[in-house]
């Protein structure tokens, strides 16, 4: 956690994960109960067409989700958050994620959009939106 | 060969056994470590507390982690070396906490047919609900997978 409260549009902050290992991959596989052998299989991930191992594309979303934990404070709420896998991510990649925000609603909530990219490819585009801390109320 | 539907069809709007998720500690901080987070609030039970929480707090994407106990009918007999994340979604009511108990319900509600330069797919749209035990909706994870054709390669390059 560094800083938080991003509050109008085109606020941005950035983070950066990785290089990713299969170690991690495998720590990913135990953790989130997904042991599809084209995450830490590599003889199997490129009999099946795949070039190698790639990475949880849900790991890929944790980091998006960390950035907008990040980006917001972990005071604020999370009401929705979205994305969709645009390109693989493999062992030793850097993964950067991005929120940047979009819109802010009159009444509190913010929308932020959310990016990760690989060496300036995306490789995930989705959306958050999230009541800040002010308003949050457990 | 990969050009006919592989999924089927007919299971569209069933659901897998519902089962129940007790939501631990160390499960929190085993997916916390895994994906590089050390943001106290997946930890510190004190800090949490401080920021409103009633305990420990489950990172957005932790839901993930909520599986029926055996594979449901609709991936039953599929290649997993084919299967790939297509989309997920994650519409919350509360963030969930250390110490809930959970129902779950994992539902097909549509599989639809793709087709792009590499190839055909089916993308099997799934929603996992997950309720308290008083019934309320605590969250909505929409889970939509890609089963690629068999001629659908991955090489970095061809993606996009």
């Amino acid at each position: 956690m560094t800083r938080a409260g991003l509050h109008k549009p085109g606020d941005t902050l950035s983070i950066r994960r990785g290089p990713i290992t299969t170690t991690q991959l495998v720590m990913y596989a135990g953790a989130s109960g997904d042991f599809n052998r084209i995450h830490y299989d590599h003889p199997f991930a490129v009999e099946k067409g795949l070039g190698g191992v790639i990475a949880h594309g849900m790991l890929t979303m944790a980091f998006a989700a960390s950035c907008a934990v990040e980006a917001f404070g972990p005071a604020s709420r999370i009401s929705n958050i979205e994305a969709r896998f645009t390109a693989p991510v493999r062992v030793g990649d850097v993964v950067v994620a991005t929120a940047i925000v979009e819109r802010v609603a009159p009444d509190g909530p913010i929308e932020a959009s959310l990016t990760a990219e690989v060496d300036g490819r995306v490789v995930l585009r989705g959306m958050v939106e999230v009541l800040p801390a002010a308003e949050a109320a457990v | 060969m990969s050009d006919r539907a592989e999924i089927d069809r007919a299971l569209i709007g069933s659901a897998a056994e519902p089962f129940t998720v007790e939501v631990e500690k160390g499960a929190i901080r085993r997916f916390a470590e895994a994906i590089g987070e050390t943001t106290p609030i997946y930890f510190d039970e004190a800090f949490a507390r401080s920021l409103g929480y009633p305990g420990i707090v489950a990172p957005p994407t932790f839901p993930t982690t909520f599986r029926p106990l055996a594979k449901p009918a609709w991936v039953q007999g599929l290649d997993e070396g084919r299967i790939l994340a297509g989309e997920q979604g994650f519409r919350y009511e509360r963030p969930i906490m250390a110490g809930d108990h959970l129902r779950c319900e994992l539902r097909l509600t549509d599989v639809q047919d793709k087709r792009s330069s590499k190839g055909s797919m089916e993308l099997m749209i799934q929603d996992l609900i997950v309720t308290s035990h008083s019934g309320e909706t605590v969250c909505v994870n929409r889970r939509v997978v890609i089963y690629r054709g068999l001629t659908v390669t991955l090489a970095r390059e061809v993606s996009s």
